[in-house]
């Protein structure tokens, strides 16, 4: 059955060339939609790791006297005070500018033992795990205690802590060369660049008063349903108080503006693959069709000879698969250079579940197109189709 | 005889109207995607408002502070100090505008909240760039001067913050907990305009990080208006000479880089080394082939098949004496009527999607426009797609033996 389909396509090679690069270059532009939408899906099924709803941003720039020392200590001071007393504010922590849905970034390498990973590094406070309730999934959190010990302590995610420590415990270590850092703490991944980003390397440190000159955020854990003229008045007296401008952005906020940007290119680039599709297979249906009408007499003579209707349509729509099975192993060559290559550092496995749901949408494809032509070949009647000739 | 080809054309379109259907769709969609593509870039890449002297502008985006030993460096906006030292002296440029990335901040109103973005410019903004104002007009340097708590708004700021009323101008707005009286009113911008977008522009004197600090790096841009596009070598020219003298601002650098380059080109060079605009070309054009080549692939399928279909009447044309060239023009010409008429269709259609996107507030107050350049680029693509997916088929065809091509039937 194979040889002989495969036989009366290559007999006709120079026809279907055409045929086949058309499937093939769909075949490419669905395996790259699908690798998009299978890795933003397998994103948006990791868990959060951390709560995002009323928890307000402040974006801040220290004044130039309270940068440093004893002085960025006092301003500290001050401003947590002034803010804890509003009964509204029930947590809140400083941070660096690289809060969850910001769009800034800061990120170094972490080594430990002969291993390296490019971390985010992310600048908190003892405050700052309780203030979005970050899970702990080994050790702690900073304490109070953690400011004059003798290594800076740290707290990795579990994705960096699989990284660098594989199975083994990790809390106690010291990772980093030059200047070493004591891991007391794992945390549960925070999927903190959106909800379709993938989760990233991780690092906390604790600031202290070498480096509060690196914050430039307030975290502010607010009680449910804290409106916008409270909002108005801690405007009013942060920017008094810090005397530089200021900005205050909602975290839930955040997130949908950030997932909007990653959204609206992909909805575009589906629209435009559906688009493509559409198109592909109004014109395989259309070419389908007429080589049918075209091959009337050889259809009207298998009839005669005694080929049932039924196993007439089955040998078009195989023809058909047949071709495509071409076009999907030429197609596959150059896709599964994709996670062999690691050309866009995406998993494998979003490249291999890609490939397969591809795979099977260009056959589901190509059998809808073929139906209808197979079924009406399976009408045509021996007689008057050799009659014609 | 081009009356001819056009007759048969007709015909052959009306005979299977499920064929014409699909090459139809395919050519005028392909082209809706490119129309709307070039239309964005073209919103882009062209002098739009209010920065309609483009042509005639150079940019000055960031500057680059170098250590060559260490390998270190520090990209960025640079200083009001350092574009009003050596930027706004030079002697070239008619007018230098300098204003600051717009920077968001947060006013209250009736217990609302807006984010209203801000920017801090001098008051050759308003002469380089050429904002419409729906009332009232922009502050001078006077003003600037006087230190006057003054603030030019967006006509989106003012429907925001005032509401429906007629004007606002004298009237205050607080924004960043400081009061500014409204000296005039602009129509908006959109934000893919970083250089002048924002939705509240007060003095450069009301930055809170203090402008007179001596440091090079900072938040401000700077447009350098020529007189002409022909002055444009001879400010970079000076601007080099000025940027080989500016000494080190500490000693963590040793080397300073900055050019005041053309719009594009200085958006560009920030991630890429001088040659940004090549890759972004690149790009856009390998995009636009791939966008056109499945379809393109579709055609040719298409017509094969359709032209086959005409075997008789090709058989007999050519038994009759019609040579390969002429069957091969008539099949082209047939092929550009049917492009054309799927590119008057693709008009249509990214006519009705540019008005989408303009009504949508995808990007708030973008107005995209199919204008002169776009139709030629989106004509000049019909043309290359008519040719591609003609030639091939009426090749084959024009290669049939009059036997095989009369017996066919």
């Amino acid at each position: 059955m194979f040889r002989h389909l495969f036989k009366l396509i290559w007999n006709k090679k120079k026809e279907n060339f055409l045929m086949i690069t058309e499937m093939l270059v769909s075949f490419l532009v669905i395996f790259a939609v699908l690798s998009m939408t299978v890795f933003y899906y397998h994103n948006y099924r990791q868990p959060m790791g951390f709560d995002y709803e009323d928890v307000w941003v402040v974006n801040y720039s220290a004044p130039q006297s309270a940068q440093r020392g004893d002085s960025a200590m006092l301003f500290r001071q001050t401003i947590r005070q002034m803010l804890l007393s509003m009964p509204q504010i029930k947590k809140l922590s400083f941070a660096g500018s690289n809060v969850p849905f910001a769009m800034s970034t800061s990120n170094s390498n972490i080594d430990y033992n002969g291993k390296s990973v490019l971390a985010n590094i992310y600048d908190s406070e003892i405050s700052y795990a309780s203030v979005l309730n970050m899970h702990l999934k080994e050790g702690r959190w900073f304490t109070q205690a953690d400011e004059v010990s003798k290594y800076p302590p740290v707290v990795i995610n579990e994705m960096t802590k699989e990284a660098l420590f594989g199975k083994d415990q990790a809390v106690g270590k010291l990772i980093g060369k030059d200047n070493p850092l004591k891991v007391v703490g794992v945390v549960q991944n925070l999927k903190d660049k959106g909800d379709y980003q993938p989760v990233e390397y991780g690092m906390y440190k604790l600031m202290d008063t070498g480096s509060y000159h690196h914050a430039s955020t307030i975290l502010l854990k607010v009680q449910p349903g804290t409106d916008a003229a409270f909002e108005g008045k801690i405007f009013k007296q942060l920017s008094n108080a810090i005397g530089s401008s200021i900005e205050i952005e909602h975290l839930d906020k955040k997130l949908a503006s950030k997932n909007k940007i990653f959204l609206v290119p992909a909805i575009i680039a589906t629209i435009v693959a559906a688009f493509l599709i559409i198109n592909v297979a109004l014109g395989l249906f259309g070419v389908l069709w007429y080589n049918i009408n075209k091959r009337r007499s050889e259809i009207g003579l298998r009839r005669a000879v005694g080929a049932t209707g039924n196993s007439v349509s089955k040998q078009l729509v195989g023809e058909a698969l047949m071709l495509s099975t071409f076009a999907l192993i030429i197609g596959s060559f150059f896709a599964v250079q994709f996670p062999l290559l690691n050309v866009f550092d995406l998993p494998e496995g979003v490249y291999i579940i890609a490939m397969v749901l591809s795979i099977l949408f260009i056959y589901f494809l190509v059998i809808i197109c073929a139906l209808y032509p197979g079924r009406q070949a399976a009408a045509i009647y021996p007689a008057t189709a050799l009659h014609e000739d | 005889m081009l009356k001819n080809y056009f007759k048969i054309a007709i015909a052959v379109l009306k005979r299977r109207k499920f064929f014409t259907f699909i090459s139809l769709f395919g050519i005028s969609f392909t082209l809706t995607i490119l129309i709307v593509l070039t239309a964005f870039v073209d919103n882009i890449v062209s002098a739009n408002y209010p920065e309609v002297n483009r042509d005639r502008s150079l940019y000055i985006i960031s500057i680059q502070q170098k250590d060559t030993v260490h390998q270190g460096q520090m990209t960025g906006p640079a200083s009001y100090y350092y574009l009003s030292h050596y930027v706004e002296t030079l002697k070239t440029p008619a007018m230098v505008a300098i204003s600051s990335m717009f920077a968001p901040t947060n006013a209250y109103v009736n217990n609302r909240k807006l984010v209203l973005n801000m920017k801090y410019t001098n008051d050759a903004f308003w002469k380089v760039l050429q904002f419409q104002f729906l009332e009232g007009k922009p502050y001078t340097q006077q003003q600037i001067e006087n230190g006057e708590h003054i603030a030019v708004i967006t006509e989106d700021t003012k429907q925001q913050y005032f509401g429906d009323v007629p004007s606002v101008v004298g009237k205050y707005i607080e924004a960043d907990n400081v009061q500014y009286r409204v000296t005039g009113v602009v129509k908006s911008v959109p934000v893919i305009m970083p250089v002048t977008y924002a939705d509240i522009f007060v003095p450069y004197t009301f930055s809170k990080a203090d402008w007179r600090t001596k440091t090079y790096s900072g938040s401000y841009t700077a447009v350098l208006l020529a007189n002409s596009p022909s002055d444009f070598k001879k400010i970079q020219a000076e601007y080099a000479n000025v940027v080989a003298k500016i000494p080190p601002e500490n000693k963590d650098f040793n080397v300073l880089v900055s050019s005041a380059d053309t719009y594009l080109k200085s958006f560009l060079a920030i991630s890429n080394k001088g040659n940004g605009v090549e890759i972004l070309t690149t790009v856009i054009l390998v995009f636009a082939l791939f966008v056109m080549l499945l379809p393109t692939l579709n055609l040719i399928n298409i017509n094969i098949s359709r032209i086959m279909e005409r075997s008789s009447e090709i058989g007999v044309r050519k038994a009759f004496g019609a040579s390969s060239k002429t069957l091969v023009i008539q099949f082209i010409v047939e092929n550009l009527i049917l492009t054309i008429f799927g590119a008057v269709l693709g008009l249509l259609v990214s006519f009705i999607i540019i008005q989408m996107i303009n009504n949508s507030n995808l990007i708030a107050n973008i107005h995209l426009t199919i204008n002169f350049t776009v139709l030629f680029y989106a004509l000049l693509a019909c043309l290359a797609f008519g040719l591609f997916s003609g030639v091939y088929p009426a090749w084959r065809m024009s290669k049939m033996h009059i036997a095989t091509a009369l017996k066919a039937q």
